[in-house]
């Protein structure tokens, strides 16, 4: 999930390898990742702060702290350091806490528990069942709304 | 898009509509309160894209994928319309009109990249167009203008709502200095420029009665709304239904925004912020739902896959996407009464606020 590839334009021009439309002056292009993106340190941080929490059993508390300020920039180390963290604290629930977990939740963590999601159903297919539990109660609280947002944000986990 | 455009004549007995074909239907309400085709104004090549109706001056504006706007007169001898050519000078399909309050210039939208502000050359008896070019970088979806007639705010496909000032010196605008424009500014200039936080295309855009305040909906299924005395503050709402298309001032204090959910959602807005307040397609249950009979369980299991009556019906009168709010009727302060929604499911709706009131326990507008 994310935007981060660059496609060579299909046809004739791949053959060619030409990347036609960066060529065109006109084209549409994302302004510059957000500055203040997590960068190794934060992230590094952050899965410690995590494991301290999951090992007091505060599971609540550190799913809270994985969802905070997720890397969305072109560092795929990062993003996939921060993706382990949020992983882990997902496995770590059992099933009957995720509704209280959710409940607490903010829309705006509701979204980046989702993406996480997508991101976990197309690289992890292994932990799907985990992640369809969870995609169930976040759906109840986010709606379709927080997936709509999933497939049409350009900064993606 | 498919689906309808429509928009009421001044009085409602009449209705020009566009249905996804480069025609335009002239309709007219009869005595049996059916509506039929009077006339059909045919001149465009592509497909209309959007129409709009001029109450005062009694003029129609109809714009195409041909890249080209027509402005109709009607003829009070013969009884039928008459199209005036607008030199869009677009190189991509028109995509939204709309008429200025005073009726006097329209904007039009188009996937050029650009907004044509434009206006009446009676030297030559056509209409010509100013572009309003930077920065837009993607196809803009929705106009409003401000009723102050020389301010507009437009939503596109670059993810950004903005705000321009579209005053025409070729008309003798006199523009005041207000909070969306604190010194006087040429036309043109930027204004105000808004992100939409999931980045998502902006469908739908609307200032509210005084202008103070600007509300635009998104692909991102938000909702969001401004007050030019804090530019800064935007109100935010992430909701949890699909997307909205549209959205209409009921009053100072609120709005109708509909789209994907197929479902006019009412919102009111504070100095809190703005808050989601009720669904407005209070139908009845489809009669009917009742038991269903054994080989009709086999049958839906063997062609669906699924044994219950979830997921297959619609319980919302449009069935599909609504792409235009409109209104139809205000009452003395200015409060919509009456508003009517078009869809991709080919119906206009017309939605009654006072029965909707009754039927929901009341609501404030």
């Amino acid at each position: 999930v994310g935007r981060d590839q660059t496609v060579i334009s299909s046809g004739i021009n791949a053959e060619y390898g030409v990347d036609v439309d960066a060529y065109d002056e006109e084209a549409y292009e994302d302004e510059a990742r957000v500055q203040d993106d997590s960068g190794v340190a934060e992230v590094t941080e952050r899965a410690s702060k995590v494991k301290d929490l999951l090992s007091q059993m505060k599971t609540k508390e550190a799913l809270v702290e994985a969802l905070k300020s997720p890397p969305v920039g072109r560092d795929q180390t990062v993003k996939s350091q921060n993706y382990d963290t949020v992983m882990w604290v997902l496995k770590s629930f059992k099933g009957s806490d995720i509704d209280a977990a959710v409940a607490d939740l903010s829309m705006v963590e509701v979204d980046i528990l989702m993406k996480y999601l997508y991101k976990g159903f197309s690289c992890s297919p292994d932990k799907a069942a985990n992640l369809l539990l969870w995609h169930e109660k976040v759906v109840a609280k986010g709606g379709l709304g927080s997936i709509v947002r999933v497939m049409v944000d350009r900064k993606g986990v | 898009s498919s689906g309808i455009n429509a928009e009421y004549g001044g009085d409602l007995s009449q209705l020009v509509v566009s249905n996804s074909t480069p025609h335009t239907h002239i309709m007219q309400l009869g005595k049996d309160k059916k509506f039929t085709t009077k006339e059909v104004l045919e001149q465009h090549l592509e497909r209309v894209t959007s129409v709009d109706w001029a109450p005062r001056s009694n003029r129609i504006v109809t714009c195409a994928g041909d890249r080209n706007a027509y402005v109709w007169n009607y003829q009070e001898d013969t009884g039928y319309w008459k199209p005036c050519l607008v030199l869009l000078r677009i190189n991509r399909a028109a995509t939204y009109v709309q008429w200025s309050p005073n009726e006097d210039r329209f904007a039009v939208g188009s996937g050029a990249r650009l907004l044509s502000i434009c206006y009446f050359d009676p030297e030559h008896n056509w209409w010509v167009s100013k572009h309003i070019k930077k920065p837009i970088r993607s196809t803009i979806l929705c106009v409003d203008w401000h009723p102050s007639n020389h301010l507009i705010a437009i939503g596109s496909c670059d993810f950004k709502c903005r705000v321009f000032c579209a005053a025409l010196k070729e008309l003798g605008d006199k523009p005041q200095t207000s909070n969306w424009m604190p010194k006087l500014n040429k036309f043109g200039t930027l204004l105000a420029e808004f992100d939409t936080t999931n980045s998502g295309w902006v469908h739908g855009v609307g200032f509210s009665p005084s202008g103070e305040q600007l509300a635009w909906v998104a692909h991102d299924a938000s909702v969001n709304v401004v007050n030019s005395a804090s530019l800064t503050k935007v109100h935010t709402i992430l909701t949890p239904s699909l997307p909205y298309s549209c959205l209409l001032w009921m009053s100072e204090m609120s709005f109708v925004a509909a789209g994907f959910g197929y479902c006019p959602d009412l919102y009111t807005v504070s100095a809190q912020g703005v808050s989601f307040t009720a669904k407005l397609d209070v139908k009845k249950e489809k009669s009917g739902g009742g038991e269903m009979s054994a080989m009709a369980r086999f049958q839906k299991l063997d062609v669906q896959g699924q044994t219950g009556n979830a997921g297959t019906t619609v319980t919302t009168t449009h069935e599909n996407c609504i792409t235009e709010i409109r209104a139809m009727a205000r009452d003395a302060s200015g409060t919509v009464t009456k508003f009517a929604t078009a869809g991709k499911d080919g119906r206009l709706v017309t939605w009654d606020m006072e029965s909707l009131s009754a039927a929901l326990g009341g609501l404030s507008l």
